[in-house]
């Protein structure tokens, strides 16, 4: 086994988390207990810090710094602790049986990985940091959308769009040459930050009036 | 531009925006909040006006420089602006027409005390007049359609400000409705004209129309056309506009009518004389229709009205055609090859918008005291109010005398440039559309008729004689703030009325701008005492001399009387009553029997119908109780927008299908859609 060379550590160390952070998503398809997949998230927005670090400290590029600071304090930390909290207060632990079962949506987001990788095949000379990053960030969109369909609780939907949220970042650090401009990653992050309190209430609401986190109650509300 | 208008643009934008943070700071004190508002937007206003009027008089020539005002975020979105002239002549309007509502307010807003939260008004007032003032100083197409978004919504905000109306609301709904159509028009307009460009600044767009092809050219005139047309209320999508006005409390719509549609107007002027350049013929023709139709149409809707404030709105609509004429016939002249024409057409075009929003602001603030005092809009239950309320009898006439093309006020020396431009037309070219020259000024001179019917019947039926009801009987004369701010408005009137020659020394940077050449040299003769037609063939007229001489005559019959009368003793008694019990209310002439005669000549248009109920016990010459109504057809309403509406609402029931109601299957739409996609795109 040789050793790689200095230039070629950052980018190994990339495809490290990018993996990673696949392996969380997929984990989090197949995750029944709310807490757990809270923490999943967590961690894989951790793996996201760790690639925007790799990329700020090779590049030296301060605004990166700014997104993985944002990142770190937001994805890691506040979020996870805000719906923790709110699955606390509303004592339910466990998801309800989803729409298609465990096993088969592990191989629904192997066929998703597929295609992540089939569809980026074209780009992988535009991206700077290699090693299939885009890729994964397609999977992880694509696997959350999926995720976001399967799951019927609303607090899992919110994990699904913030797993989303994670695969467009990545994409964003594994694409451009310096990342999005700031003010677009910032306008992103407030974006979701927003979102999910609001969804935060939401949830709550949608439990108080309907005894239940499941969405498919919502349809009462069509006239 | 020199610096000093520079710093009072600055001063006047920094103080809408202390006006809009003030209100907001006092939301819960509504006394202060009117105060602070008022005060600070009055004050930004008088700025504004400095600021026009130094920029007009020094700024004539040389490259007008856009100036940052925020950092750029976005590539292609700059938020600069630029004083050139036509910008700066609209924000001298809408400085003008700020000021006086600004004070007008301070007092009419005392109404609202304790019911309704002031800070609320003052704040959408003053991020309405900044807007406004961004629109016309915008250098930068998504700078501008910012702003002209912020201002329509302030706009709607203050319309349905008294939203526990249900009249209110509907007509927000519908004005944000118009004006979400109109805004998407100007988006895809803008697209075409990026795409011509390649930049989003309006210093690029100059002249863009003759690099351009001719279908995205059209394509671009027809967008704009709908879509600052929507903002002017041309006829046919001017829907919103009688509705969304009388809803809306008088202060706003001062405001709307002086000033919002005429930012239509600006966006029309703008694009067409300053984007587009060397139009082809139809586009002068097309305009000069829809202007000659708003003119006769809006007018003849005005006098059907009874309600003071929609018959008000139809009068806007009417006076944005004849500044459509205006623009329509310098369209044309720039078409044939006639700059000086087309300088002329276009003075005249912006005079009598400046002169619009001046009458017409004034108008809504009159009909905002009596409408306060009466608590009616309709004109029926009024009368009399001449006597209770003098002062703003007087401004009102002052203004409905101007409103009605009558020398020696403004509105007549505008209409008089707009003939004058007209009856030179119809030598330019040798093709049989030269005939709608003459035709335009036979329709102008119709339309000058008729709004001056409506203004006997508005201000007759309003003030004259008994008052109709207990409400009129017990009206009362507004306070000293309402009365100034129309007294301002009033003078204006007088100002640009007598010494148009002088006035029009502010448009020469305009029209030197926008159609190369300087009029008011060949406008103005014996120093500015007389007003001239510009070409050796244009007739020539004097306010200012036929005023000093109606002046000179008023004591010719005092004198005769005062010769005759000498030996006769005055005798005072009542009015001859045909020999009955006095005379009452209910003998008065009504509003509906005055527009009568016009009903019935129009009645292909209006398709007037009516209802008489008659109950009586033995002979039907002794009726007990007689019930009358009489209803006049809305033919855009019924005959366009109604069908319209019908289809929307059937395509979206038959939408209805897809939506399931389960957020699972909206998501699953999305997702397939997604994959399909990217299936492609492989």
């Amino acid at each position: 086994m040789h050793t790689p060379p200095a230039s070629e550590i950052p980018a190994q160390l990339i495809a490290l988390f990018a993996a990673l952070m696949l392996v969380a998503q997929l984990l989090l398809a197949v995750q029944r207990m709310l807490l757990t997949s809270i923490r999943l998230f967590a961690i894989q927005s951790l793996f996201l810090a760790g690639i925007a670090g790799v990329v700020a400290y090779s590049h030296n590029a301060f605004h990166v710094y700014v997104v993985v600071v944002l990142t770190l304090i937001g994805k890691v930390m506040f979020l996870p602790w805000l719906l923790d909290r709110q699955v606390r207060k509303m004592k339910i632990v466990q998801e309800i049986e989803p729409l298609v079962n465990f096993p088969t949506s592990m191989l629904v987001c192997g066929g998703l990985t597929l295609l992540g990788y089939l569809v980026a095949r074209p780009f992988t000379s535009l991206e700077r940091l290699g090693n299939n990053t885009l890729a994964v960030a397609i999977t992880l969109v694509l696997t959350g959308f999926f995720l976001m369909i399967n799951r019927r609780k609303a607090i899992t939907q919110v994990l699904a769009l913030l797993t989303i949220e994670n695969g467009v970042m990545l994409a964003a650090v594994a694409l451009t040459t310096y990342g999005m401009p700031l003010v677009v990653e910032l306008g992103i992050f407030f974006d979701v930050l927003v979102a999910v309190m609001i969804l935060g209430i939401l949830v709550y609401r949608i439990r108080e009036t309907f005894e239940s986190m499941d969405i498919s109650k919502l349809s009462q509300l069509k006239g | 531009m020199e610096p000093l208008p520079l710093t009072l643009l600055f001063l006047t934008l920094l103080g809408y925006l202390a006006g809009v943070v003030a209100s907001m700071a006092c939301l819960r004190a509504g006394k202060t909040a009117n105060l602070c508002a008022c005060c600070i937007a009055a004050l930004a206003a008088v700025s504004g006006v400095a600021a026009s009027v130094t920029g007009l008089l020094s700024g004539a020539a040389g490259p007008h420089d856009s100036v940052q005002i925020l950092p750029a975020l976005l590539p292609y979105v700059h938020f600069s602006i630029r004083p050139d002239p036509l910008g700066l002549f609209f924000t001298l309007i809408v400085s003008l027409i700020g000021l006086a509502v600004a004070v007008y307010s301070l007092g009419y807003n005392r109404q609202f005390l304790g019911k309704k939260n002031l800070g609320v008004f003052g704040a959408f007032f003053n991020s309405a007049l900044l807007a406004t003032t961004l629109v016309f100083l915008a250098d930068n197409a998504f700078f501008f359609l910012i702003a002209w978004e912020i201002m329509a919504m302030s706009a709607y905000f203050l319309v349905s400000f008294e939203h526990e109306k249900e009249e209110s609301r509907n007509a927000g709904v519908l004005f944000f409705v118009m004006s979400h159509i109109g805004t998407g028009c100007l988006i895809l307009g803008f697209l075409l004209l990026f795409k011509a460009s390649g930049g989003y600044e309006f210093d690029g767009f100059h002249a863009i129309g003759a690099t351009m092809a001719a279908g995205p050219r059209n394509a671009a005139f027809i967008l704009f056309l709908v879509g600052f047309g929507v903002k002017a209320g041309v006829i046919p999508v001017h829907i919103w506009l009688p509705v969304a006005h009388p809803a809306a409390p008088s202060n706003v719509s001062a405001l709307m009518s002086g000033v919002l549609i005429k930012t239509g107007i600006y966006g029309l002027t703008r694009v067409f004389f300053d984007f587009m350049g060397a139009p082809p013929n139809w586009w002068g023709v097309t305009v000069l229709t829809l202007g000659i139709v708003s003119a006769v149409l809006g007018v003849l809707y005005a006098l059907m009205e009874h309600d003071l404030k929609r018959l008000l709105a139809y009068h806007s609509i009417e006076n944005i055609g004849i500044i459509l004429t205006g623009l329509g016939t310098a369209l044309m002249f720039l078409h044939s090859g006639h700059p000086l024409l087309a300088s002329l057409a276009l003075v005249a075009g912006l005079y009598h918008t400046i002169n619009h929003a001046v009458f017409k602001a004034l108008l809504f603030l009159g009909a905002g005291v009596v409408v306060h005092a009466t608590h009616t809009r309709n004109m029926e239950e009024m009368g009399g109010l001449v006597k209770r309320m003098p002062r703003t009898a007087l401004c009102f006439l002052i203004a409905a005398v101007a409103i009605s093309a009558l020398p020696p006020l403004n509105g007549f020396v505008s209409e008089w440039l707009t003939y004058q431009s007209l009856l030179q037309g119809f030598g330019t070219t040798q093709s049989l559309i030269r005939l709608m020259f003459p035709f335009g000024g036979a329709m102008l001179a119709l339309t000058g008729a008729l709004a001056a019917a409506c203004f006997v019947k508005a201000y007759g039926i309003t003030f004259l004689a008994q008052p109709r009801s207990e409400c009129a009987a017990r009206a009362e004369e507004a306070g000293w703030q309402e009365i100034a701010g129309q007294v301002l408005l009033t003078l204006a009137c007088v100002v640009l009325g007598l010494f148009p020659a002088q006035f029009v020394r502010l448009l020469d940077p305009v029209t030197l701008q926008l159609a190369g050449h300087a009029l008011s040299s060949q406008l103005s003769l014996a120093d500015g005492l007389v007003l001239a037609g510009a070409t050796p063939s244009g007739g020539t007229v004097s306010t200012l001399g036929l005023s000093l001489m109606a002046l000179c005559l008023v004591p010719v019959p005092l004198a005769l009387w005062w010769m005759f009368s000498r030996g006769t003793s005055v005798r005072r008694g009542p009015t001859w009553d045909c020999g009955l019990q006095g005379l009452t209310p209910r003998m008065e002439y009504t509003a509906t029997g005055f527009s009568k005669p016009i009903r019935m000549i129009f009645k292909a248009l209006f398709r007037p119908r009516r209802e008489v109920q008659r109950e009586y016990d033995f002979s039907p010459y002794f009726a007990r109780n007689l019930r009358f109504e009489s209803h006049v057809e809305e033919v855009f309403q019924t005959r366009i927008y109604r069908p319209l509406n019908w289809l929307v609402w059937r395509a979206s029931r038959r939408m209805r299908a897809l939506q399931a109601g389960s957020l699972q299957a909206y998501l699953i739409y999305i997702f397939a859609t997604l994959l399909l996609l990217l299936v492609f795109a492989l």
